[in-house]
């Protein structure tokens, strides 16, 4: 079992590295797609079905600035792979280098239970939580460009700014208790 | 077949009334299945009709097992059903054959479920069925089935007068427990004043101590105690907490889809029915499922005047005057989302002080709004964005012109924003959350600014923008608020003239102040991330000048200076845009501050500004002074200090003058180019110069011509006149001024 580190290696310069980590290997791709074409930055994307990495990459393999699990909400197995990968990333990435992708999260079939426990999951890490409407390209486009803004301060290109500063402003909180807004 | 439907109705033979420009809905049905006649007769032998032909003669007792006949003539009517949908007779035949059980009761969900109807549902056939349910030989989960389907397909039901009729029969299946939730849902759509009686609502409240506090009978109460407040004691929160569970899935998607293939068919048939109104909004409007209903009455019946309780339907007015003069006696529509497209319905929403209309809009509403954005079947793979576009910009103009949010938006938002990504239907949904009314400020945090936070920070600068200025526009519905409704005591205001939430003078006040911080937060942090994007800049300048100005123009005994965050990023920004609008800024914190004082001399009120509040503005006065006039940047014990030896290893010459009314960046271009203009032809440039006597008064009129009247303002307001010159370089800050509070 080999851990992930975020500070193993040096950083290259004016280089943004992001790892995608999506069990169905559907919307990883489209995000990917977007994600290269920013043009301020290099941005190298890496995309992986699940965690740990294959050990054989190693030595050329970049350091990873931001860590992305996308979830697709109507899959309970999407959400298990996502965790079981959590363990296979080094403490030091959950200070803000961490963060959640959910998909169809407004679809109907989707248990509300589910959608509770990634929340409940990303607060408990301090992560934060994005949800994308990957159906259309106006989101996927959105989507890019918010892991873009949040790469840019995890890779230490946003003066003044740090991954672990954005995350305490980003982090999921515990679920708030939506169904029920009384006013009492 | 059409006679047998029209059991309770005039003949159906005369054709004059296609010509009949009534606008009651019967008639509309009646042109409709006229038109549906004639169309059949060109397709003369339709195997599906056969097959119809069959389920509606079939004898009673016939077996279903072995039946090849059922078998094949059920899947065509399911075909049919499935890509076109059925039409009104046809829907007749189907459910008589279901609900009367003549071929036992296994046949019953399949052919439930089959019952699409393509344009609408004869009321008489819904009647006919529930008199079935009566029988007590159909099976409990089919009798949910149906009740499913009746609450499924109740918009298209094409009257509900007898439907109505039979509320006290329909209201005896409340007890039977399975049934009850089902039963609750369609009596709250078919109760109206005169139905609310004391042994019903006995009767729920029994229900309710056996079964416990169900939503779906604190609903129906909820609606009774609307109607007939005497007669419900029990206390029900002011808003119910949820609405009724939707139960429609099952054929949801079915009708969406029978109903968008059907498009032009169908439309061609409405506006034959419809020829007196508009004819493409209509058409639209019938098509989608998000579109609003049309305005049409519940009682299809030509006006009484036999009784004294004379109704005027809402779609018979057509002005203002009529309107007027029928106040008393109007009619709610069938649909109340109808009452969104019209003006005159929401003149009369306004003023009347009837709650069940709001209420019943709401439910509506707040249906709607769930059912098409927050949870679609699919998560929004076929979802028709140009459709909900355009409902919520119809929501909107409503809201609008109503100038207050619906409660049901409100609640819709709440959830929305929790899974929002930010970018969907993004100016209808920061319009609406502009609209909601004031937050508790217990409640605000949790509910707004939570969800709101995670994606102001990670999203791009132009959704920062867009969230800003969203904020801004609540913040000024909110103090316009209450400067209309704060009551004369200075105690109490009523924030919402229909749902009357009261708030004290002092709940305002926090909720203003914790919104206040809210956006000062996200200013700092916002424009630290963005390097002081000059558009995120514009927004919050544009908030704080609404800020500023809290106390003389909205009368709200409240002053929030900006934060450090945000005051120094406009001081220094490369443009002078945003300087000049951060000094008109600082005036109008003065005159705010100065009035409040010498009111607070006056009176001796209770209210009081906290001296924090006047020695922040203080600092930031002299400072701006200082900085702006003086030449003094790098003060001790103001907010920017630098260590000397810092200073001078930085290699800048004369330091303390970089930010002067001169060498500031944002200045610069004007300096040099009133240096060209007033010493011609002088080659060095030496910007120094300036700072003399004369030439100093000379470039602040240069300035203020090139229309700097913030800067004008604040430098008339703070520095005395005759000490205009800068090169002394010691102190004409006015520090007297606002200076703090004795306490």
């Amino acid at each position: 079992m080999s851990l992930l580190k975020p500070f193993s290696k040096l950083p290259g310069l004016n280089t943004a590295n992001i790892l995608l980590v999506e069990s169905e290997e559907q919307f990883q791709q489209s995000l990917a797609d977007g994600l290269v074409e920013e043009t301020a930055v290099t941005v190298n994307v890496r995309l992986a079905k699940s965690l740990p990495l294959p050990k054989e990459n190693e030595e050329s393999r970049p350091r990873i600035d931001l860590v992305v699990f996308i979830i697709n909400l109507t899959s309970e197995l999407s959400f298990q792979s996502a965790e079981a990968s959590l363990k296979y990333l080094d403490p030091g990435y959950f200070l803000g280098k961490v963060c959640f992708m959910v998909t169809n999260a407004r679809n109907a079939s989707v248990p509300t239970e589910r959608l509770d426990a990634v929340r409940k999951l990303a607060a408990a890490l301090h992560c934060p939580l994005l949800f994308a409407e990957d159906q259309t390209p106006d989101g996927v486009t959105n989507a890019t460009k918010r892991l873009l803004s949040i790469l840019k301060v995890s890779a230490g290109l946003v003066p003044m700014a740090t991954a672990l500063y954005l995350s305490s402003l980003t982090s999921c909180t515990v679920p708030p208790d939506i169904d029920q807004p009384s006013f009492d | 077949m059409a006679a047998q439907l029209n059991l309770s109705g005039p003949p159906n033979s005369d054709l004059s009334s296609l010509t009949d420009q009534s606008v009651s809905s019967r008639t509309s049905n009646r042109s409709l299945r006229v038109a549906e006649k004639e169309r059949r007769k060109n397709e003369a032998e339709d195997p599906s009709v056969l097959a119809l032909k069959y389920f509606s003669d079939v004898e009673a007792g016939t077996p279903v097992i072995g039946n090849d006949d059922v078998e094949r003539n059920l899947v065509l009517v399911e075909k049919v059903a499935y890509r076109n949908g059925l039409s009104p007779e046809a829907i007749s035949i189907m459910l008589e054959f279901a609900m009367s059980l003549r071929m036992g009761h296994s046949l019953c969900p399949r052919v439930l479920k089959c019952l699409i109807p393509v344009t609408v549902v004869p009321q008489e056939a819904v009647v006919r069925a529930v008199a079935w349910l009566g029988v007590d030989k159909i099976p409990v989960s089919t009798q949910v089935l149906f009740i499913k389907w009746v609450l499924t397909v109740f918009d298209m039901i094409d009257a509900k007068d007898q439907l109505r009729a039979i509320y006290g029969f329909i209201f005896s299946f409340v007890s039977e427990e399975n049934l009850c939730p089902f039963i609750c849902h369609l009596l709250y759509l078919l109760t109206t004043k005169q139905i609310v009686r004391v042994f019903r609502v006995r009767k729920l409240l029994e229900l309710q101590s056996k079964l416990g506090r169900q939503p779906f009978l604190l609903n129906l109460l909820s609606l009774y105690k609307v109607f007939c407040p005497e007669l419900v004691t029990l206390s029900i929160p002011s808003r119910s907490k949820s609405v009724f569970k939707n139960h429609n899935m099952p054929w949801k998607s079915a009708l969406i889809a029978v109903q968008k293939r059907n498009g032009s068919q169908v439309a061609s048939s409405i506006s034959l029915a419809s020829a007196s109104k508009d004819r493409t909004n209509r058409r639209k409007r019938k098509h989608h499922h998000l579109e609003l209903p049309v305005l049409s009455s519940v009682v299809n019946k030509e006006p009484q005047t036999e009784t004294s309780r004379r109704l005027v339907p809402l779609v018979q007015i057509q002005s203002v005057a009529e309107l007027l003069e029928n106040m008393d006696h109007i009619e709610l529509p069938a649909q109340m989302g109808s009452l969104l497209g019209s003006s005159l319905a929401l003149q009369y929403l306004d003023c009347v002080q009837d709650e069940s209309a709001l209420l019943r809009l709401n439910f509506w509403l707040g249906y709607a709004l769930h059912e098409e954005l927050l949870f679609c079947g699919d998560g929004g793979a076929s979802q028709n964005s140009e459709e909900s576009l355009q409902f919520l910009d119809k929501l909107l103009s409503t809201q609008h012109f109503l100038q207050e949010g619906f409660s049901s938006s409100e609640a819709f938002l709440y959830k929305f924003l929790n899974v929002w990504d930010g970018s969907l239907l993004r100016p209808q949904i920061l319009g609406l959350l502009s609209n909601i009314p004031v937050v508790p400020s217990s409640q605000i945090g949790r509910l707004l600014f939570e969800p709101l936070m995670q994606l102001f920070f990670t999203s791009s600068v132009f959704f920062k923008c867009g969230l800003i200025e969203c904020l801004n526009n609540m913040l000024l519905k909110w103090l316009t608020w209450h400067s209309v409704y704060a009551l004369e005591d200075d105690l109490d205001i009523s924030l919402n003239s229909h749902t009357s939430i009261n708030m004290t003078l002092s709940g305002f006040k926090d909720s203003v102040m914790e919104l206040v911080d809210f956006v000062g937060r996200l200013a700092s942090i916002g424009l630290q991330l963005e390097g002081c994007h000059c558009l995120l800049l514009s927004c919050i300048l544009d908030f704080y000048t609404m800020v500023c100005d809290m106390f003389l123009k909205y009368g709200l005994p409240l002053v929030v200076m900006p934060p450090s965050g945000v005051f120094y990023p406009a001081l220094f920004a490369t443009d002078p845009v945003s300087v000049d609008r951060l000094a008109f800024i600082m005036y109008r914190y003065k005159v705010n501050l100065t009035s409040a004082k010498s009111q607070e001399k006056l009176t001796e009120q209770a209210f009081h500004i906290s001296r924090q509040t006047f020695r922040e503005f203080n600092y930031y006065t002299v400072y701006m002074v200082n900085c702006l006039w003086n030449s003094k940047m790098f003060q001790p014990g103001t907010g920017v200090q630098l260590g000397e030896e810092l200073l001078l290893k930085s290699n800048v010459p004369q330091y303390w003058t970089s930010f002067d009314l001169v060498h500031h960046p944002a200045f610069m271009s004007y300096a040099v180019d009133f240096h060209q203009k007033c010493w011609i032809g002088k080659k060095d440039i030496d910007l120094d110069s300036i700072k003399h006597q004369k030439p100093w008064s000379w470039y602040l009129q240069y300035l203020f011509s090139q229309g700097y009247d913030g800067l004008k303002l604040f430098v008339q307001s703070n520095i005395k006149a005759g000490q205009g010159d800068g090169q002394q370089g010691d102190g004409q800050g006015d520090r007297q001024q606002g200076d703090s509070l004795p306490t």
